[in-house]
């Protein structure tokens, strides 16, 4: 009884955490650039598939096995180089439309997204075949409410260490701040001889890098990836952003654990809830709109008229 | 949306180019004629064409025609002023030429379906276009209100065996009450939480149908039965002379007269006062509540409307392809009705039905390279998005002398 309701509590605090990766991306980029960055999920999840490739050529060049070593300098190459797509693309596409109305950016992004995953499909060997992906961490701690899988345990504090480095980098270096005062208000902020660009590219850098952190787990969680797991990774990543409010860190990380215990919840204990899993989350998602429309912890903007 | 601001409000100058001596009509008349048989003809060999290189080769003349006219803006004019001084030699024309296109594609059921599809997304872009176009509204759920109409026709006409025009109207009435209850909570929100109350309810609709046992699942519903007309069944060709067309030709009456009275509604909405009112929201939401306009009525009317003319596209569509899966009605689907609106030109009924043609067509063209397709497709929209933000043909300034 109380092992079943421990391995739920695990599951959802590893989805959790997994999910708020995700969503801080969104929060992050909607908050500096008032864009919502639809292939977010897409671009998290090119992360898994540049780690088994730099797996298979590390490997390959040591002559030896894939080790533990490996493995991490191979996660770390993919996150840097996800790092450095989120600012391609901005320069690329996304910065194009910085004074657009806001549904350009919007379908822009989407539009994206598509080109990413077809992009995936096309060039990476067997693209279009789900890949199986390693385990960061194998084996599980014994506790006396169950197994702990090491996986858990790595996702969670990996994934608390990376807020807490993000948040001490906002609030506590010269970047983090050039950053907050871009997304309070970026006209006084150039008046202040911020220049917008190095802002953005900044954001795009840690917005991305975390959210390939975030796909590399979710792949290493589920142990498979394929090219179109982007779309239902960002799709409850932006869920969770809004519905803590977008543009709030804090309330990133909130709705990434309601979300995350939406769907523990209905996939243990609801018959027949895995298929139903979405439209219960989605449900959730509709429902917090409807009673907080600018999200949990969202702020109704004042308008001047 | 700040510079349309401007726009919208100021009484067009093509419109005092409407009363105009004799001379001027010919000349009027002669361009209608010329735009009309010139884009029949285009999309005649469009439809036609083999080979990738004719389909690549059709496309730059349009590109070069386009680039032509936003490079002399006074030629755009002419021409709308030509339409707006000629519109009866207009509609006539349009009416016969979509009447007799059928027999000159030559018989090509492959050309047939394309047009069939092309119209019923022209019919969705339509309809997105009140939301999208007219009042700023995010909606990603057309994709959702087109599949609740397809599957209650569906489910009518193989469980009670209800007539196709009969689905026709239960239908839209069906999709207009699920697009009232999207309307109202979509009502307190805006912008991106808009968005993604439309996202979500696209979403749960998709699952809903893909997990229902009697919606058929994944497996989705097989076995509509044809419809008939006054005792002519639609698997029937059309014969007419001594020359006949093939079964798909009857549906392609049908999604033309719908996408008439798409076009219709759609013209006479954007005359009125409720085009208006929407015009007024997409420009500044708390200027139009200060004018005395009801903000959230107008918003809902906006999503009862795009999900009716999508809940008779639906229809038509299930009828026509007789099986239907959750997969015709993903979130995919929406975006790229989207897609059509923006590409085409927002809050212009010509510049949509375009958008929607060849952002159905053009994949569908490209087979050659047919792996690649979807990816090609994405950077199309991303440089549309980019090199012609307004959409290819943008949104008119309002005229208001009738």
């Amino acid at each position: 009884m109380y092992d079943a309701l421990f391995q739920q509590l695990i599951n959802w605090l590893t989805l959790g955490c997994i999910y708020s990766l995700l969503a801080l991306g969104f929060s992050l980029l909607f908050g500096v650039l008032q864009v919502i960055h639809f292939s977010h999920g897409d671009v998290a999840m090119v992360a898994p598939f540049i780690a088994l490739a730099a797996v298979q050529a590390l490997a390959a060049a040591m002559g030896g096995s894939a080790t533990w070593v490996v493995l991490a300098l191979a996660c770390l190459i993919a996150i840097a180089a996800v790092g450095g797509l989120g600012i391609a693309l901005d320069r690329l596409v996304i910065s194009r439309f910085r004074d657009a109305p806001a549904m350009m950016p919007l379908v822009a992004t989407v539009a994206l997204g598509i080109v990413i995953r077809e992009l995936i499909r096309h060039l990476y060997p067997q693209g279009s075949n789900p890949h199986a992906f390693p385990a960061i961490a194998q084996g599980s701690i014994d506790t006396p409410f169950g197994a702990l899988p090491m996986i858990s345990v790595v996702s969670v504090l990996v994934s608390v260490a990376l807020v807490a480095l993000m948040l001490y980098v906002l609030h506590h270096t010269s970047m983090g701040m050039r950053i907050r005062a871009v997304s309070q208000d970026r006209e006084t902020a150039r008046l202040f001889s911020i220049a917008p660009g190095p802002v953005f590219r900044n954001t795009f850098f840690i917005a991305s890098a975390v959210g390939a952190v975030g796909g590399i787990f979710l792949a290493s969680y589920a142990g498979v990836v394929r090219f179109d797991f982007g779309v239902q990774a960002g799709l409850i990543g932006f869920s969770a952003a809004v519905v803590g409010g977008l543009g709030r860190l804090g309330g990133a990380i909130v709705g990434s654990l309601l979300i995350a215990a939406i769907e523990t919840i209905v996939q243990g204990y609801v018959p027949n809830g895995t298929s139903y899993r979405l439209v219960f989350v989605f449900a959730l998602v509709i429902l917090v709109l409807i009673f907080r429309p600018a999200g949990l912890f969202g702020v109704q903007k004042m308008e001047k008229v | 949306m700040q510079t349309s601001t401007t726009n919208s409000t100021t009484i067009s100058s093509t419109a005092a180019a409407a009363r105009v001596a004799a001379p001027e009509r010919m000349t009027s008349s002669a361009i209608v004629l010329g735009v009309c048989m010139g884009s029949a003809v285009l999309l005649r060999f469009f439809l036609l064409a083999e080979s990738w290189v004719t389909v690549l080769v059709l496309l730059a003349c349009f590109a070069v025609a386009l680039i032509a006219v936003q490079k002399r803006p006074a030629v755009e004019d002419r021409i709308v002023a030509a339409f707006s001084q000629c519109k009866p030699l207009a509609v006539c024309l349009g009416i016969v030429l979509a009447l007799v296109f059928p027999w000159v594609l030559g018989g090509d059921s492959y050309a047939m379906h394309l047009m069939i599809i092309a119209c019923l997304y022209a019919v969705l872009a339509l309809a997105l276009n009140f939301q999208l176009g007219s009042a700023n509204i995010p909606n990603f759920a057309t994709g959702a209100s087109y599949g609740i109409g397809a599957y209650a026709s569906a489910l009518l006409a193989i469980h009670f065996g209800v007539s196709f025009w009969i689905c026709l109207v239960v239908a839209a009435i069906v999709a207009t009450i699920f697009g009232f209850l999207l309307g109202l909570p979509s009502m307190r929100t805006r912008d991106s939480y808009q968005a993604l109350v439309t996202i979500a309810f696209g979403i749960v609709v998709h699952q809903l149908l893909m997990n229902f046992e009697w919606t058929g699942g994944a497996n989705g519903l097989v076995g509509i039965p044809s419809p008939t007309f006054f005792g002519h069944s639609f698997n029937d060709p059309i014969t007419l002379f001594g020359h006949s067309l093939p079964g798909q030709a009857n549906f392609y009456y049908v999604a033309v007269a719908l996408l008439g009275i798409a076009i219709v509604s759609a013209q006479r909405l954007h005359s009125s006062r409720v085009g208006l009112a929407w015009n007024a929201l997409r420009d500044d939401e708390i200027a139009a509540r200060a004018c005395g306009i009801n903000v959230t009525w107008f918003k809902v009317k906006a999503f009862a409307v795009d999900a009716f003319l999508a809940g008779f596209a639906g229809t038509v569509y299930a009828f026509y392809v007789s099986f239907i899966s959750p997969d015709n009605f993903t979130f995919l689907v929406s975006v790229t009705i989207m897609t059509m609106v923006i590409a085409g030109g927002m809050d212009n009924t010509l510049g949509v039905i375009v958008g929607a043609f060849l952002l159905t067509m053009l994949p569908e063209k490209l087979r050659a390279f047919s792996d690649y397709r979807i990816l090609f497709y994405g950077l199309v929209v991303i440089a549309f998005l980019i090199i012609r933000p307004r959409g290819i043909f943008p949104q008119r300034v309002r005229n208001h002398e009738h």
